[in-house]
């Protein structure tokens, strides 16, 4: 199997780490700026596609790691030539864009992936999986934070064009409105507040979201990029008919270290995670390569990225609108 | 100066009655309550006087009276405490109703007592801390708050915690007001929306008011603050609940937990690892102000006002989470 990664910054890179830990053979790379892939090409002897064209003929999987307003063509290209499909959350910018993605993949046969890494983690993995268990009763009452700093890029930063990337509660609190979901089912509405929405001038990303599921659950929903650097949170909570789960980054953290500062020493963008011998990236990165070289199912469907999607930008009008959201039943989901 | 205690409904009184006895100068008089049997119980308890009516304890002229009954059933107790022209400090919610909270904000401004709401979180040593640095603009312009007071489902301290009748609802009513009253503290601003859903999943089998509950409420000045009001500590967690308010300011995060504070103990007799709380006590902090204030002839640092627009967010709540969107305020 052979993967083409499109986009170098952060996110093709940490795939890359992943790629090489599966049996799969990194192609190549596609960048913006060719000389921009070098590096990661020599690192895995693999090769600089001058273009996106070129890289469809010499690959099985495209691995589309670049910002997300170009999801949506890059993915229809690759699935028109026939390409298996991985594609980083958020699927696309708008619900439209990412059922006609869905509906591309079905019609020339690939599977589309999308990367929602968060059900890699394994702590929160390992929560869902108690939930099924049963271990803490119907859910009740869901809490959700991801916290951090705002993205930087040393240029074009897409993370703050809200054209690009729909802004922090699509790009960073998408990850935990699919969580939410996974765990207790369809949303059915959603209020939302946001800062950028209250506070035009602040330089900060912030925003508060109120889920309602279909089974009566609710959820609490906490994004933020407002946070000083180098500070990076997760919380999950889950209170249930039966009992309560609760993982707190800052509570578990097997490892700390102060040290001196110098200077602006804060990466660009935040990775999070506690030190684990297999990185929840490349966990996720297997659990595809085995999806695509063996049929087996992966724990999260196009249709969830699709659903997720759907959840962020209702979040996201019901900030900027000041009502609650009732969300439509997509057919893709529910089908 | 002499306090009286006016029914034990409210579990807080068992707290508030150790307060006034530990305060110089304070002579706790004794309890009325109009369920005798509960007021024999706790005058035995804590070797105190048992008036056989509130009008006997009201007749020995007490200069205040603290109200613990239960929520529904301040208004009357405050009333006939104000016409007596004796101070009070009534537990929290104010009242169930805008109309009576509001009646009992007249009736003590009318009699020219002191009205105290009850909200010890006001006298938090880490809540203070952090609304010090709001006001010396040390944490700059607050944008938003994540805030929660969940705690265990209440039933095993007294059984009206649970009665739609009596408590004027469940987590909602029981858990918004402290919060409520720290953000506009907080702010110096007014709520002017609230939105609430709520759900009763948490022990739907043992109640039939509502268990979870999440508000969201939008002030004046643009912050937006949610409130976790849920009771979803299990019964087997190590403390009754906790409050804990996130805010997102120009400067950064703020983090502040009012019960942190805590020894962790581990003994091998009982199934559960439990919490201590080592730090400072808020109620009795509260209580002294109370005195204080009666003392002084003055304002109390928590007023009657604070507890009616407390309330009015917690209704608002109520409203919300029937129709399913915001609610404007004022509600009145």
């Amino acid at each position: 199997m052979k993967v083409g990664i499109v986009g170098v910054g952060f996110m093709g890179t940490v795939h890359a780490a992943g790629w090489a830990e599966t049996p799969a053979t990194i192609a190549g790379f596609v960048a913006q700026q060719p000389e921009h892939a070098r590096p990661l090409a020599e690192k895995y002897r693999a090769k600089v596609f001058p273009s996106f064209e070129a890289m469809l003929d010499e690959v099985d999987v495209v691995d589309i790691c670049t910002p997300t307003h170009l999801h949506y063509e890059q993915t229809l290209n690759a699935a028109a030539a026939g390409k298996h499909v991985v594609c980083e959350k958020p699927l696309a910018r708008t619900v439209a864009q990412g059922q006609e993605m869905i509906a591309a993949c079905r019609r020339a046969g690939v599977k589309l992936l999308v990367a929602h890494v968060v059900r890699f983690f394994p702590e929160y993995a390992q929560a869902k999986a108690a939930v099924e268990r049963g271990e803490v009763g119907a859910p009740a009452v869901i809490r959700l934070t991801r916290g951090t700093f705002r993205p930087k890029k040393p240029s074009d930063n897409w993370f703050v064009d809200v054209e690009k990337s729909g802004g922090m509660m699509l790009d960073l609190m998408i990850h935990d409105f699919d969580y939410a979901r996974w765990v207790a089912g369809e949303v059915e509405s959603v209020f939302a507040k946001n800062i950028s929405s209250t506070h035009p001038g602040a330089p900060v990303d912030y925003g508060l979201a109120i889920l309602r599921h279909r089974s009566g659950a609710i959820s609490h929903v906490e994004g933020s990029w407002a946070y000083p650097p180098p500070l990076f949170r997760t919380r999950l909570e889950i209170a249930g008919a039966d009992g309560l789960l609760e993982f707190d980054s800052e509570r578990t953290a097997a490892l700390t270290v102060h040290l001196h500062r110098r200077g602006d020493d804060a990466p660009d963008v935040p990775l999070p995670g506690s030190p684990l011998l297999e990185s929840p990236y490349t966990t996720q990165l297997k659990a595809f390569y085995r999806a695509l070289a063996h049929d087996e199912p992966v724990p999260v469907r196009a249709e969830d990225g699709l659903a997720a999607l759907q959840i962020a930008l209702a979040a996201i009008e019901s900030a900027q609108t000041g009502v609650a959201v009732r969300l439509t039943p997509l057919p893709e989901v529910s089908s | 100066m002499k306090i009286g205690i006016m029914s034990f409904a409210h579990l807080h009184a068992e707290a508030y009655i150790q307060n006034l006895r530990a305060i110089p100068g304070v002579e706790m008089i004794g309890l009325a309550d109009d369920d005798p049997a509960r007021g024999r119980q706790f005058a035995e308890q804590f070797n105190a006087r048992l008036f056989p009516s509130y009008e006997a304890l009201l007749n020995e002229q007490p200069d205040g009276v603290l109200v613990c009954s239960e929520n529904a059933n301040h208004r009357p107790l405050v009333e006939m405490a104000a016409a007596a022209g004796v101070h009070v400090l009534s537990e929290k919610p104010l009242a169930t109703s805008l109309e009576d909270a509001q009646a009992i904000v007249d009736a003590c401004r009318q009699a020219g007592v002191i009205l105290m709401t009850a909200f010890p979180m006001r006298f938090s040593a880490p809540l203070l801390e952090v609304k010090a640095r709001l006001d010396d603009g040390s944490l700059g312009q607050v944008y938003g708050c994540s805030t929660t007071n969940q705690g265990q489902m209440p039933i095993k301290h007294r059984r009206w915690f649970v009665d739609r009748q009596l408590a004027g609802g469940g987590a909602v009513m029981d858990h918004t007001v402290h919060l409520a009253d720290i953000l506009r503290w907080y702010l110096n601003s007014e709520a002017v929306e609230v939105y609430a859903t709520t759900n009763r999943i948490l022990h739907a089998d043992t109640v039939d008011v509502e268990t979870g509950g999440l508000i969201m409420v939008t002030f004046a000045n643009g912050t937006f603050a949610s409130i976790d009001c849920s009771w979803s500590k299990p019964l087997n967690y190590p403390t009754w609940g906790g409050l804990k308010m996130e805010l997102i300011t120009e400067r950064g995060l703020t983090v502040v937990d009012g019960f942190s504070q805590n020894l962790d103990i581990y003994n091998q007799k009982t199934p559960a690892h439990y919490w201590t709380f080592w730090g400072s006590d808020p109620n009795q902090a509260m209580v002294e102000e109370f005195v204080s204030a009666v003392r002084d002839r003055r304002p109390p640092r928590v007023t009657g006002e604070d507890g009616y627009k407390a309330l009015e967010i917690a209704l608002a709540a109520y409203r919300s989470a029937e129709t399913g969107q915001p609610v404007r305020l004022p509600l009145a």
